[in-house]
Order: C-alpha cells, then structure tokens, then sequence
C-alpha cells in the first residue's frame, strides 16, 4: 500500500519532469514558472469538476488544453527574449499564476486551496500517461522536431541559418510541454485531492530543472531515472527527507562540473541493437 | 487625493528601493563580467541576513562592527561561490546554462539548508535605535528607512568611485568588455573575477543585512533577490546607473501600488510592466544591445 | 542571369559604420571573392545578405525577388547558403544529425505524425538519411558518420561545414573566409573541392578570404573593401596592380 503511493507520487513528479524535459533539456529553455502551469493545470481540472459538473474526462482535456492555450499566449511576446530574461519573465509570470489564484478566492478558495476532488486517478492512468508521454518524446526526440531542439539549443544564430525557425520552433516546444505540465497538474489534484497557491513554487520548477540536468541533457531514460530516485528517496527516507534538497544540490553541482553530460548520460531507452541503421 | 499620504508611501518605498539598487548593482555586477544571471546572489543574500542576526544577537551588540563583519562575510562566501561552483565550470569551457543552473543550486541549497536547521523560528535583529521615527514636517520617516537609505547611498558612490578610478575597478570594467583584455593589461583574470565577486557578495551582504534589520529573517528571505533582478532588467542588465535608478523606481512603484490596489495585485501589475517593457524596449533604461558576432 | 544583386546596403553598430553603400551584381554558376584588410566589414555584407543582421539602408534582390526584411530561415529555404569564419557545427549532435539539420526545413511530415512515428515519417526519416550520407561521402566524410563535431580536426570539420551546406539544397554559396587555419596542402585540397562542387551541382559562390592565393585562383570577380566601402571591383589580375587595393593592405601582412 505505502509502495503503491511512493510510486503513484514519483509518477506524478515524473511527467512534470518529462514536460519540462522537452523545454530544457532539449531546447535550452529556461523557465522558473513552470509551477504556474501545474497550478493551471490542477486547478482548472479541479473547478471544471467540483463548480461545474464536466465530466472528468473532459476535465482533464479542458486542463491540456488550458495549458497549450496559455503556453501560446505566454510565449508570444516572451520566446523572443534572450535566454536570462526568459527565465526571470517565466519566474515572475509564475508568481502571477499564484497571485491570481489568491485572489480570486471565490472561484478557487484562495489560500485555503481546493479540496473535494474525488480520487479519479489512480496508478494505472498514471503509468499508462508516463508511457504515452515518454512514447511522444522518444518520437520527437528522434526525429526532425529533436534534432531541430538540440540545434537551437547549441546555436540559435546557426540554426536559423540551417533554415529552421527558431521561434516558431520554440513556440511548439513550449506549447507541448506547458499540455504536458498541465496534464500533471491535473492528474496531481485527482490524486492528492488537495491543492493550493503555494502547491508548486519558483524552487519546485527549480528542482525539475535540476534533475533534468542530473539525469542527462540527452537521456530520456536518464531524466526518468534520475526523477524517480529522487521522488522516491524522499518517501521512503522521511527522517531525513528535509535533507533530500540540500544532498540534491550537492549532487547537482558535483554533476555538472564532472560528468556534465548528466548521471546516466550513457542509457539509452532502446539498447543500441534494437535501433535502426543511421542512429 | 491626499498628497502627504502619497508622499510618505514613497519616501517608504525610495528606502527600499535603496537595497533593490544595492541588489540590482551586485547581481549585474556578475552579470556584465561573466554574462550569466547569478541567482545565487540570493543565497549570499540569505546566509548574511542569519549571520548579521547570530552576530548582533549573541555577540556584540554594536551595529557598526556587526555591519562590517556581515558585509565581509558576504564578499568571502561569494568568492569561495565562485571558486567552487563556478570555476571549475569556465575552466573546462562549458556553456553558460550550467552556470545558471549551478547558481541556481546554491540558491536551493542555502535556502534548504536554513529551512532545515532554523526554519521553523522567527528572529529579528536586535534594535540598535532608540527613536524609531523621525518627523519632517508632515513626514514620518521611519530611522531604519533613513539609515537604509543612508548606507545604500555611501555604498553605491564608493564602488562607483572603486570601478571609476582604481585599477581593479578599470580591470572590471574591461572584463565586462572582453573577458580577456585584463590579461593584456598584466592583470590575471581569474584574480579580477574573484575581485568582482568580492564586490558582489559584499553588496549582497549588506543587504542582506538591511533586509534582515527591516524583516524577520527566514529561509525565504533571499527570494527577495527577485526585485533586485526586476530592477536591473529595468535599468539595463550593464548598467551600475541604471540599477539604481530601476531600484528606487521600483521600490517607490512598489509602495504606492500596494496602498493603491492592494498587495495581491500588485505584483501582476509589476510583472505586466516588465514584460510590456522588455518586449518594446529589451535593453532597459540604460543598456546596450549586443549583437551576436556571426 | 544576375542571381543576386545587393544595391547599397549600409550599416552601423552604435557609432561604428560597418558597412556603407555597398552594391554588388552577382552572376549565376560564377564565384566571386570579396577581400579588404580586417574589419572592412566583410562578414558583415555576408550578415546582411543571409539576415543575420538587418539593413539600415539598401535592398537586397535574390533571383528577382526582394528579400531585404526576409527572415534568415526564410532566405535558406530560398536557397541562400553560408558558412561561418568561427566554424558553428552544433556539438551535440552527431555529424550525421548536423547533416540532417540542414536539410529539416524541407521535410514534410507534421508535428502529429511525427508525435505518433508514422511510416509516414519513418519513410522520410530513411530519405533523409540516405541523402545525408550521399553527401558526406561526396565529400570524403563518410567515415566520421557517427562522431562528435569537436572530435574532429579543424580541416575535416571545414570540409563538414561545406557538406552541410549542400544539405540545404542550395542557389548560392556563401563562404566565410574558407581557408582560416588551414595548410597550403589543405588549401589547394579546398580549391579544388569548392570548383568541384561549383560545377557538379550548377552552383553561385561568393567568397570572403584573406587568402590571396585562393581568391586569385578561382574567383572570376573581385570585390575590394576597405571601412566598409568598395574600394574596386574587377577582375584578380586587374586587383592585384590596383592602386588602392595596395594602399588598403599596406601595413597589412597578406
């Protein structure tokens, strides 16, 4: 029973992750408001149920395309900002979501956060979106729309010189993991069944950076394995889970300056001999 | 529309406004000699606030030696930040995401660290004035706001006077340019760095500092570190000028919305106008635009 | 027919004017060279006519048609080529993905299929591939199909560049300065390649070197700048007794 939650909470963590994954660890991305979106994410699944009767499968549409939605408007006037603006913009446009979310404490109870939401979702969902999930960034990762990302991602100035539009490109990206990020968020409130503002702040979206960066730029696998070791540890190790942080940023600093292609920078989701010629 | 209750929101809002300005030169200060955003700043902030309390707290109890040993303290942990974290990262000529995302680290970690240790308890700096508001006509300014003030203005004229007129200044300066000019003026490089952190954790000290002795000091405290950043987009990422001006701008813009429309609101406003500005004006008040060499 | 035709273009960084009135006509099949001592504002031109930098004045006509505000990705898809002085090979993708890269805006799958790797997609990928590798082996690169840009020596990761460009299927090819760092056996190596590819694939090339013996070599026409002007215009044996030309590199090591 405790094994089944560690694992449906590591799960959870490890879509958010996936999200932030594509953004990031792929295009260079920076974004500390990444928070906002699973507070998008959950509380629109949430209100969509619990104030007016959707249907919770159409809730949790309503929440993916909430997030593509706001991941449009957002990244309109922002992906054209340098990377450091990018990622101070993002910060403050997260700490706008939980402002928001405050204040309209009518439609979303404020600081008391929103609670009364049926367990829908249980592990089976859980791992079947993991796999789907992991199955469309595999996909992508693999072909034009990857291999465009990592571009960007070491060069924009010679990407667009190789004809790829970089903002459009960038737009995309930010699209698919903002629906992604929602996604979970929305799985999360029908899972822990509460939520609230302060739920996913500017540090949470940190941490996701971090363990991208743990697990290995260019390591689907990695990421994951680095998200569900460190989700994990913190359930299974309580006593010393305050201390989780501070060991994870030891750990992410020794990372980069060593072994800076990630942890698990060599493992593959597919062993070599299972892959096409030209890989 | 009372001008007097207009007024004292923004003498208010001009003492923090000093400390935004202190936050926006150290945190540019990096910026414009490495060309990365530093975000551990924030820790720096952060662990300085807790020292100047256990040192004024249980040791002595003077101000002006607690000040200094605070502001020193900050310089020397941002200068073994650099060294430790940092350098190993320029030496082996990575690209400057990983410095952004170590800096991030830090700022975890010490917030982490202090959340674990201390969290739980409020402190507050021991009171070092007496009459805590001075009247001015019809003003009351508070003596802590003054002070603030007060020190933010001494400290800012001296490092404008350090990076104008001594050679280590010079050598800043020119980093910022070309990271390798001090080498041709027989300055070693790595030496200028850790100078420029010095000056930046020393910054962030008093700060730290200030933000202690106007607020409790908790975990969180090194967030602040935000507005800092808010102001030295707005005054354009290289200017020492132009962050100041964006900090007392921000800080009396600051005051006078959260009288106006409340606290909660006002941060979206804040926000919504930095996004306007950066999308119609990206280099600031006061930067450059720098064109990528092809 | 006049391929490319630049009408006094001009630009200034701050207070610096880089380049000032600069007009050039550019034949198809032919290879042209622009030479100046440093900082004439060579590389700029080029910036200017892939997008990388935008005009202040002047316009900029490819086959006809004006591309002056064109965005950079928007002149490769028309065939506009370049390479870079500081060789810009993506370091982490493989050789054969830089290859790729360059040929990815002319795919045709949607960001659907590919989510969901249709044959579809598998079939264009294979495409992709083969036409990638074709071009490494054209030019002599085959061999580094799966390495890293940065575990490759400076001429071989020139010789990529080169290849990359091809992938764009490209009208005309921009060449920033080439021959930086190589040997005199490399260079003649790159001469011959550059008339190989000019010829074999019916291409335009424009040249930006310091490298006198190259330009003097294959170029056809020569453009001569000098703080940001032209200075002359004409053919190499004709540059090479020109006054002025020879007053600009005085003082220059050549």
């Amino acid at each position: 029973m405790f094994y089944l939650k560690v694992l449906e909470i590591t799960s959870l963590y490890t879509i958010l992750v996936l999200g932030v994954y594509l953004m990031t660890g792929l295009t260079g991305l920076f974004s500390l408001g990444q928070g906002g979106f699973v507070s998008i994410g959950a509380y629109t699944a949430a209100i969509a149920y619990l104030r007016f009767g959707v249907p919770f499968p159409l809730a949790l549409a309503l929440a993916v395309i909430m997030g593509a939605l706001l991941g449009f408007l957002v990244g309109i006037p922002t992906l054209r900002l340098r990377r450091d603006y990018f990622l101070l913009v993002t910060f403050g446009l997260g700490e706008m979501v939980r402002a928001g979310l405050l204040y309209l404490a009518q439609l979303t109870g404020g600081a008391l956060g929103m609670a009364g939401m049926p367990k829908k979702v249980g592990l089976p969902l859980i791992l079947a979106s993991i796999v789907v999930i992991t199955f469309i960034t595999y996909s992508l990762k693999r072909s034009r729309f990857g291999r465009d990302c990592i571009a960007i991602r070491d060069d924009e100035l010679a990407a667009s010189m190789m004809g790829i539009n970089v903002y459009a490109h960038k737009m995309k990206v930010f699209i698919i993991s903002s629906a992604i990020t929602a996604y979970g968020g929305a799985l999360y409130a029908f899972n822990i069944l509460f939520i609230e503002p302060n739920l996913f702040n500017w540090l949470e979206s940190a941490k996701l950076i971090i363990i991208t960066f743990v697990g290995g730029l260019n390591s689907i696998a990695g990421v994951i394995a680095a998200s569900a070791i460190y989700y994990s540890f913190g359930e299974f190790f309580r006593f010393i889970d305050v201390w989780r942080d501070v060991l994870l940023a030891v750990v992410v600093v020794l990372v980069i300056i060593f072994r800076p292609g990630g942890l698990f920078q060599g493992l593959t989701l597919l062993p070599s001999k299972l892959k096409r010629k030209g890989r | 529309m009372n001008w007097n209750i207009l007024l004292q929101q923004i003498v208010n809002g001009i003492s923090l406004g000093g400390v935004y300005a202190l936050m926006a030169v150290g945190f540019g200060l990096i910026f414009n000699v490495l060309k990365f955003s530093n975000f551990s700043h924030g820790g720096v902030v952060t662990l300085t606030a807790y020292i100047g309390f256990f040192l004024s707290k249980y040791l002595v109890a003077n101000f002006m030696v607690t000040f200094l040993v605070t502001a020193a303290a900050g310089g020397m942990a941002a200068v073994v930040i650099e060294r430790l974290v940092f350098r190993p990262i320029r030496r082996k000529g990575y690209p400057i995401s990983m410095l952004i995302v170590n800096s991030i680290t830090v700022a975890m970690l010490v917030q982490q660290f202090f959340a674990v240790t201390l969290g739980s308890d409020y402190y507050t700096y021991p009171n070092f004035i007496k009459e805590t508001a001075l009247h001015l006509g019809n003003l009351t300014v508070s003596k802590i706001y003054l002070l603030m003030l007060g020190i933010s203005a001494v400290v800012l004229g001296a490092l404008t006077y350090v990076i104008q007129k001594t050679k280590i200044g010079i050598a800043i300066r020119a980093a910022s340019s070309d990271i390798s000019t001090p080498s041709l003026m027989g300055v070693n490089v790595d030496f200028v760095i850790s100078v420029a952190f010095f000056f930046s954790g020393v910054l962030g000290g008093i700060t730290g500092y200030l933000l202690g002795m106007t607020f409790t000091v908790d975990p969180f405290i090194g967030s602040m570190i935000l507005k800092g950043i808010i102001a030295s987009i707005i005054g354009g990422m290289g200017s020492i000028l132009g962050g100041v001006i964006a900090g007392l701008l921000l800080g009396a813009a600051e005051s006078l919305l959260i009288a106006e429309i409340g606290a909660a609101l006002t941060p979206m406003v804040i926000y919504g106008s930095i996004i306007l500005l950066l999308l119609v004006r990206p280099q600031g008040i006061a930067g450059k635009i720098t064109e990528v060499k092809a | 027919m006049e391929i490319l035709k630049v009408e006094g273009i001009s630009k200034r960084f701050g207070g610096v004017v880089a380049v000032e009135s600069f007009s050039m006509l550019q034949q198809e099949n032919q290879i042209s060279g622009i030479i100046g001592p440093n900082g004439a504002g060579k590389t700029t031109v080029f910036n200017l006519i892939t997008g990388a930098a935008s005009v202040d004045h002047g316009r900029i006509l490819f086959m006809d048609r004006e591309i002056t505000r064109l965005p950079p990705h928007r002149r490769t898809d028309l065939g506009i080529a370049r390479t870079f002085q500081n060789i810009r090979l993506f370091g982490n993708l493989t050789v054969l993905d830089n290859m790729k890269v360059a040929h990815d805006m002319k795919v045709r799958y949607t960001l659907w299929e590919e989510m969901l790797r249709l044959p579809r997609v598998r079939r264009q990928e294979r495409e992709i591939d083969d036409k990638a590798r074709h071009f490494l082996s054209y030019l002599g690169l085959e061999s580094y199909v799966g390495q890293k840009p940065q575990n490759l020596s400076y001429g071989i990761q020139r010789r990529l560049e080169l290849a990359r460009t091809l992938m764009t299927e490209p009208r005309i090819l921009l060449l920033d300065e080439p021959a930086a760092g190589l040997n005199p056996h490399e260079v003649r190596a790159l001469m011959d390649t550059i008339r190989k590819i000019q010829e074999e694939n019916s291409l335009t090339i424009v040249i930006v070197e310091h490298h006198m013996e190259l330009i003097m070599n294959i170029c056809s026409l020569v453009h001569v700048l000098d703080f940001g002007k032209k200075i002359a215009e004409g053919k190499p044996e004709a540059i090479k007794k020109n006054e002025q030309v020879l007053q600009a590199y005085l003082g220059e090591e050549v």
